[in-house]
C-alpha cells in the first residue's frame, strides 16, 4: 500500500504539487519589516532582486532566505498606490523565480501560492482563478484566486500550474486572494531601472 | 508537471465553455444575481434571489442587457424561470444523471465569470425540502458561493451544468439542485407557470401516541398527527377524515411532525391516492384520500 502511494506521488498530481511547492519555496524569503511585522518575497532575480508588498516594508528590513539565513536588505523603491516594493540584497548562488506572462492567464486556470501565513514559513495553499480584473471601479487589475491567504502570505509568489509566478499575493478580501499581476510587477520595476533615486 | 498543467487547462476550458451561458440576473436590489441561458430563451436562477415581478433584466456574457418576464417560480426548489426574447447565445450543456461520485471536482460558475472550486462533498438519495419540494439528489459541494453565486450553474471538470447553486433553499447550507430536478421544474414551469403541489387539507398538530395505540400499528413513531381542522370539501373532507383523527402513517411513513406529513403529501402528483393509517378512538383505520392541488397563494 505505502509503496503504492510513493509511487503515484512521483508522478501523478502529487508529484508535479510537491516539485512545484518544492521549487517555490526555492525563490520565497521571509519579509520581517519593522514594525509591520513578518510578510512574504520573491526572489524576483539571481542578483539579490527581491519584490514584495508595499505594506510589508516600512522601516528596517530584514529578510530571511529559504535556508534559514537572515541578511539585512536594502529598500530600492516603494510603490503604495500598487502595493508593490522592491529590495536587495548581497547574495550569492541564489535561485530566482521563473516568471510567467500575466496577460494570458484564464479564469478557472490553477494557481498556487506559497508564503509565510501567521508565520508558518514555506506553507503552501492551492486554488484557482476566481475572475482577473478591478475590485473596484477604475481601480488596478488584480488576479483574484479562490485560494486560502492569511496575514503573512503578503508578497508572496502566486504561480500558475508550470510554477511561473503570475503575481505578487497582496491582499484577502471578502474570502478572495488577491495579487498585483506580474505585468504591473515589470511596469515597476522598469519605472525603478530608469530613475536612479533610491528611497533611504 | 504535465498532469497539473493539463487539470488546469481543463479547469479553465471547462469554465470557458459553460461561460457563454452563464447570465447576470438583475431582479432584486444591491446584489445581482446569476443565471443559466437552460434553452433557447429560458433562463434558470435562484427563486430567492428573484425579489421582484417586474423590471427584470438579464446581462448576457457578452455584455448585452435584455428585459426578462417571469415564467414562473417554485420556492419549494428555489428556483424561478425567466424569458427572455434572445435566442442567439449559447445554452448550457447539460450532464448525465449519474455521472457525478463523491469527490468530483466540481466548479460554481457565477457571472462574469467568476468561479470557484471544490470537490463533491456528500451525494445522497432523493429528499424533500422544508417547503415540500421533491428534489432528486441530496448534492453538496465543498466550496465557496461568493455573494451573487446562487443561482449559477456547478459545472464538472467537462463544463457540463450538474446543479443550479443555492444558499438559500436550506437553511442557508451551500447546496446545488441537481440538473434533473432542475429539467423537470422548468418543464412544468414553462408549460403552466407553476408547480402543482399535493395538498389533501387538513390542519394538523403532534399528539403523543400511547403506547397500545403504537403497537397496533407496523411503523408508528412516538408520535402521531391529530387532525386539527379540515377543509369543508377538500380531499381529505371527502375522503372520510374526522376531526380527532390521528395520522400515524402516510402511505407507510410514520409521520411525526406536519413537516414530514407535508413533505410526503406535497411530492405526490396531483390526483394520485395516498393512504393514511390513522387511529380513530382507539381502533385502527385506514382512508384513501385522492391528492389535489394546493391552491395558489398569492404573493
Amino acid at each position: 500500500m505505502q509503496g503504492g502511494w510513493s509511487e503515484r506521488a512521483q508522478s501523478g498530481i502529487d508529484g508535479c504539487l510537491s516539485t512545484l511547492t518544492g521549487r517555490l519555496r526555492e525563490i520565497t524569503v521571509q519579509v520581517h519589516g519593522e514594525p509591520a511585522g513578518v510578510g512574504s518575497g520573491v526572489l524576483w532575480r539571481r542578483d539579490g532582486l527581491i519584490v514584495t508588498n508595499a505594506h510589508v516594508v516600512r522601516g528596517r528590513v530584514e529578510v530571511k532566505l529559504p535556508g534559514g539565513r537572515a541578511v539585512p536588505a536594502r529598500l530600492l523603491a516603494r510603490d503604495p498606490e500598487h502595493d508593490l516594493a522592491a529590495l536587495a540584497i548581497d547574495a550569492h548562488g541564489l535561485a530566482a523565480a521563473e516568471i510567467g506572462d500575466s496577460d494570458g492567464l484564464r479564469v478557472g486556470q490553477l494557481v498556487i501560492a506559497v508564503g509565510n501565513p501567521l508565520g508558518l514559513a514555506g506553507a503552501v495553499t492551492a486554488g484557482l482563478i476566481h475572475a482577473i480584473g478591478p475590485r473596484r471601479p477604475a481601480g488596478p487589475s488584480l488576479i483574484q484566486a479562490d485560494l486560502r491567504l492569511a496575514p503573512g502570505n503578503s508578497g508572496g509568489p502566486l504561480a500558475d500550474a508550470r510554477g511561473r509566478v503570475i503575481g505578487i499575493n497582496a491582499m484577502i478580501a471578502g474570502g478572495l486572494a488577491l495579487a498585483v499581476p506580474e505585468s504591473l510587477v515589470v511596469r515597476f520595476l522598469g519605472s525603478l531601472s530608469s530613475a536612479t533615486a533610491t528611497v533611504p | 508537471m504535465t498532469t497539473l498543467l493539463s487539470l488546469s487547462n481543463e479547469l479553465a476550458e471547462a469554465v470557458e465553455r459553460v461561460a457563454g451561458a452563464v447570465v447576470t440576473v438583475n431582479a432584486r436590489p444591491r446584489l445581482a444575481s446569476t443565471g443559466v441561458h437552460w434553452r433557447p430563451g429560458i433562463i434558470v436562477t435562484a427563486d430567492h434571489t428573484v425579489r421582484s415581478d417586474e423590471d427584470i433584466t438579464i446581462a448576457r456574457a457578452d455584455g448585452r442587457t435584455v428585459g426578462a418576464s417571469l415564467a414562473g417560480r417554485d420556492p419549494s426548489t428555489d428556483l424561478a424561470v425567466l424569458r427572455i426574447g434572445d435566442t442567439d447565445f449559447p445554452t448550457a450543456a447539460v450532464g448525465e444523471p449519474g455521472s457525478l461520485q463523491p469527490g468530483h471536482i466540481v466548479l460554481a460558475v457565477g457571472h462574469g465569470p467568476r468561479v470557484s472550486w471544490g470537490v463533491v462533498s456528500a451525494l445522497g438519495g432523493p429528499w424533500h425540502s422544508a417547503r415540500g419540494g421533491a428534489i432528486d439528489q441530496f448534492l453538496r459541494p465543498d466550496l465557496t458561493l461568493y455573494p451573487g453565486f446562487s443561482g449559477g450553474p456547478l459545472i464538472d471538470a467537462h463544463g457540463r451544468v450538474v446543479g443550479i447553486n443555492t444558499s438559500g433553499l436550506l437553511r442557508q447550507l451551500e447546496l446545488a439542485i441537481p440538473a434533473s430536478t432542475v429539467a423537470r421544474v422548468v418543464d412544468e414551469l414553462v408549460a403552466r407557470g407553476r408547480v402543482s403541489r399535493g395538498f389533501i387539507g387538513v390542519g394538523l398538530q403532534p399528539v403523543r401516541l400511547p403506547e397500545d395505540v403504537r403497537r397496533a400499528f407496523t411503523a408508528a413513531s412516538e408520535t402521531g398527527l391529530i387532525v386539527i381542522n379540515v377543509q369543508a370539501d377538500g380531499p381529505a373532507a371527502r375522503a372520510g377524515l374526522l376531526l380527532g383523527d390521528i395520522v400515524v402513517t402516510l402511505d407507510g411513513t410514520a409521520v411525526d411532525a406536519p413537516e414530514v406529513a407535508q413533505a410526503v403529501i406535497g411530492a405526490r402528483p396531483v390526483g394520485s391516492t395516498i393512504t393514511a393509517a390513522i387511529s380513530r378512538a382507539g381502533a385502527v383505520a385506514e382512508v384513501r384520500i385522492t391528492v389535489g392541488e394546493r391552491p395558489s397563494r398569492s404573493r
